[in-house]
């Protein structure tokens, strides 16, 4: 979610050089000193008060002039040993006598761009009483940390022990949500001050470059906000001609700006100890006094480490609290996998199991896009604006997971679907093609209650005017849904992922079948043009052998001999016929269709012509209506009708008049004809047998024919997109219908 | 004299078959077997084995098509390509009406494409109709006899 408010405000604060402000707060001293030599290039201006000499005489002087040879000795045994590269190190304490005032000081050194940086930070007169009560306290909080789970309470408990260590009068936890806003999640305070619990700040609060100090230096002090700044002499190092960078500074001087928000919440003195977690910044501890206040170096790093040890505490809970998450909804998966791969199709297991959809991302609604084809689920906007939203997606999104909370970042007019679609998880199931599975979520709206009332951005233009009332504001948030959590997009695109697994082996193995089935295919055609040609040449050499025998030597022959060899006649012709059929069947499934409009009523005209040279002297009376056209094969629908008829007459044989009629009408998308007859019919209970191969429901000494007629006319029809069915009793003849459906020449 | 009739058949009883059903059709060319692709070309192209025989062109050439070595249809190609062969009238005989078969041979210039009907009646009456119709009513162009009459 972004702030609502902007960050315009800061955009000016964003570039001050705040690393460089060239002084220091006063509650010290500052060197610049070259080594080996330990020559001083630059020091605060102080530095001639408090040695009682012009600046001029302090510089390029040696340090240990000034501080004694035992600093600067144990100085540089320290540095042997530790690397104070960017990183200020306590060095040790020095009381000097033969200063104006004499004092004691903590040493901090630290070296940066080749420069050793040396502070002497004034310490109290005599060891602290306190120093060991912090240790006290410290071992305290470690141990609560055991005890306590809950990150508000641990950062409590940090809050609580910072302030009795320091005795600030209010220590605040800070975190940091992912626009860099700030949530003030846990506070001790004394019961004067007022309290920030659970007040965001925005980002505008802390800019960018003192989030980048806050990172690199932990510990940030204003000991007083009212004290004048001691600037460093010469401004510019000598050598490198530029100012220092006090990025590490202990004594670093504080920007007008921060004094100015200082002051304006009423505070004196302030100490921030950064929580990083990862080398991150992921919140502050944010201590203020009324009154000006210097805790001691040593009590400094207590806090750091406190807060150091809060940050490890709390992200190894969320840690926890994420992979118990991760688990419940690796199980989750699991079951959505095994539903999703065993189905056909994969979005009919996600229909079926929606509610592990919903177990899996928590959403109320939820929809499969494919193409313009949408399944939705709960509650969601439309189908076809969903199907837009996919498109949108396509173009705009990323190539796995898309997500957003706020409906204004979709399309235009996406907002009226607030009310259910206003926060949108989309994992993308093609890299080509808008296949979406959305989740949505419905608007949530919230109060967050901000520190002090927003400025109006214009007004901020200058940026250097923080706002004066620190008063909690509630702001009602819209336009935003619950966010989708980490865990949640990352599960999204482990569904993704084994969706997409899923999809991918589906296709694969489709592929794998048609090139069988093409295989097969052709298999079957060379064996069909095998049969053809070797089956049906023994069939007509048989054939030849006793027509010719039977011409040659059928006069020797018996009247049983003759009948014998007749039967093999008969037999040969039939076989032949049976393979004829076979193969026009086969050819049946192959050639492409050829659709033409045809005249039913001359073809079936055409077709009795043909089928009357055979009658022979039967009487059969023909009632045929007016048929409508169909488009269609020409061709194969011949051989149906032709079927259709001369089964008709075939088995009308015996009657006197047979009656064959023909009619044919139009029917919703379809045109139906049917042929009947009154011929012997057939038992309703053979009524699908007819249909199949080498199906027949007579003796072939009955009624001749090879049982294929049928089969080969239902397969046209079904090619034509059509259907065929009959009905019939025995006895009482029987009627054959053909459907085809109703479609304009070549459509 | 008349030009002589080549059957080009691979299968025994075929040939004896189509022999009867030539033999009855009372034509009064004499009929010329072949028994494979290869044997055709050479018959044809005058090579092979028969380097020596006597020069002319069939009268027509009976061509089935599944044949060893070299198939019907090579047998076809090669004659339809060869100028002095182009005129000679071929007619192919097969065992089934095959789509494609049916396709190329009349792309490549079949004269006719005849499926042997299983009735052997119809086959011989299918016979002597193409042997009356190619060998004696069909009188191939003027030139290609001529042509070959004076050798190459």
């Amino acid at each position: 979610m972004s702030d609502p408010r902007g960050s315009k405000g800061s955009a000016s604060c964003d570039t001050d050089p705040i690393h460089t402000p060239g002084s220091i707060q006063p509650h010290g001293v500052l060197f610049v000193v070259d080594e080996p030599d330990f020559r001083i290039r630059q020091a605060s201006a102080n530095a001639a008060e408090i040695w009682n000499r012009s600046i001029e005489s302090i510089l390029d002087r040696r340090l240990d002039e000034l501080t004694g040879a035992g600093s600067v000795e144990s100085l540089k045994k320290y540095a042997a040993k530790v690397s104070i590269e960017r990183n200020p190190t306590l060095v040790g304490t020095i009381a000097l006598d033969s200063i104006a005032e004499p004092a004691r000081f903590a040493v901090v050194a630290h070296r940066i761009d080749g420069c050793l940086i040396v502070e002497l930070e004034f310490a109290p007169n005599r060891i602290d009483a306190s120093e060991t009560e912090t240790n006290r306290h410290i071992q305290e909080f470690l141990f609560s940390l055991g005890e306590v789970a809950d990150a508000r309470e641990l950062a409590r408990r940090a809050a609580a022990d910072v302030r009795r260590i320091t005795g600030y009068d209010r220590v605040l936890v800070y975190r940091f949500d992912s626009d860099w806003n700030g949530t003030v999640i846990a506070e001790d305070r004394d019961p004067g001050m007022p309290s920030y619990l659970d007040l965001r700040f925005p980002a505008s609060d802390v800019p960018a470059p003192a989030r980048e100090l806050y990172a690199k230096n932990r510990i940030r002090l204003v000991v007083d906000v009212e004290s004048e700044q001691i600037p460093i002499v010469p401004s510019l190092h000598p050598r490198r001609g530029e100012p220092v960078d006090q990025s590490y500074c202990i004594l670093r001087s504080v920007s007008p700006i921060h004094i100015e928000y200082l002051k304006n919440m009423n505070t004196a003195a302030s100490m921030s100890i950064s929580i990083l977690r990862e080398g991150e910044l992921w919140g502050l501890l944010a201590c203020h006094h009324r009154t000006p206040r210097k805790p001691s170096f040593a009590v400094r790093s207590a806090c750091d480490f406190i807060g150091g040890l809060l940050s490890m505490r709390i992200a190894s809970s969320e840690r926890t609290a994420y992979l118990s998450e991760k688990i419940r909804l690796k199980s989750i998966h699991e079951k959505l996998l095994a539903a999703t791969a065993s189905a056909d199709d994969f979005r009919d297991a996600l229909v079926d199991h929606s509610r592990l959809l919903f177990e899996y991302i928590s959403a109320e609604g939820a929809a499969i896009v494919q193409n313009r084809e949408v399944r939705l689920i709960g509650r969601t906007p439309p189908e076809h604006e969903v199907a837009r939203l996919g498109e949108w997606i396509l173009e705009h999104g990323s190539s796995e997971v898309f997500h957003t909370e706020s409906s204004h970042q979709l399309l235009p007019d996406w907002d009226r679907f607030h009310d259910r679609a206003c926060g949108v998880l989309a994992i993308s199931i093609s890299k080509l093609y808008p296949h979406y599975l959305i989740w949505f979520r419905p608007e949530a709206i919230r109060s967050v209650t901000w520190a002090g009332e927003p400025l109006d951005p214009d007004r901020l233009d200058g940026g250097l005017h923080p706002r004066a009332s620190f008063e909690a504001w509630k702001e009602i948030v819209r336009g935003g849904s619950n966010p989708w959590s980490r865990n949640e997009i990352e599960a999204a695109i482990e569904l993704r992922n084994s969706i997409v697994g899923i999809v991918l082996k589906k296709a694969e193995e489709l592929a794998r079948l048609s090139s069988e089935l093409e295989h097969s295919n052709k298999e079957l055609e060379a064996f069909s043009y095998s049969v053809s040609h070797d089956l049906r040449a023994p069939f007509r050499h048989i054939l030849g052998y006793a027509q010719l025998l039977r011409e040659l030597e059928g006069g020797s022959l018996g009247d049983e001999g003759r009948r014998f060899l007749d039967n093999v006649i008969d037999s040969a012709v039939q076989a032949g016929l049976l393979v004829d059929s076979l193969i026009s069947l086969s050819k049946t499934g192959q050639t492409a269709l050829n659709p033409v409009e045809v005249d039913m009523n001359a073809l079936v005209h055409e077709i009795r012509r043909e089928l009357e040279r055979d009658l022979r002297g039967r009487n059969v009376r023909w009632i045929v209506g007016d048929l409508p056209p169909s488009v269609c094969d020409l061709t194969m629908i011949r051989s149906v009708v032709y079927n259709y008829i001369s089964n008709a007459l075939k088995f009308s044989r015996g009657r006197d008049p047979a009656v064959i009629e023909i009619g044919g009408r139009v029917d919703g998308a379809e045109t139906i004809y049917h042929v009947r007859d009154n011929g012997v019919g057939f038992d309703m209970k053979y009524v699908e047998k007819l249909f199949g191969v080498f199906q027949r429901l007579h003796r072939v000494d009955e009624f001749e024919g090879t049982g294929i007629g049928l089969a080969n006319a239902r397969r046209i029809v079904a090619r034509h997109g059509g259907r065929t069915w009959a009905e019939g009793a025995i006895g009482r003849g029987a009627v054959f219908h053909l459907s085809l459906p109703r479609r304009e020449y070549g459509g | 004299m008349l030009k002589p009739i080549l059957l080009v058949e691979d299968n025994p009883k075929d040939l004896e078959l189509t022999l009867l059903a030539l033999a009855r059709s009372n034509l009064a060319n004499e009929v010329v077997v072949v028994r494979d692709g290869v044997e055709a070309i050479d018959y044809l192209f005058c090579q092979g084995e028969f380097t020596d025989r006597p020069r002319g062109n069939p009268a027509v050439v009976l061509l089935d098509l599944k044949l060893p070595k070299i198939d019907g249809l090579e047998v076809l190609e090669k004659i339809k390509a060869e100028h002095d062969l182009q005129s000679v009238p071929v007619v192919i005989l097969t065992s089934s009406r095959e789509e494609k078969d049916l396709l190329r041979g009349y792309s490549l210039g079949v004269n006719a494409y005849v499926v042997k009907p299983v009735d052997f009646l119809e086959f011989m009456q299918a016979i002597q109709e193409l042997g009356v119709f190619w060998a004696v009513l069909n009188e191939p162009p003027p030139g290609s006899a001529r042509l070959s009459k004076h050798g190459r």
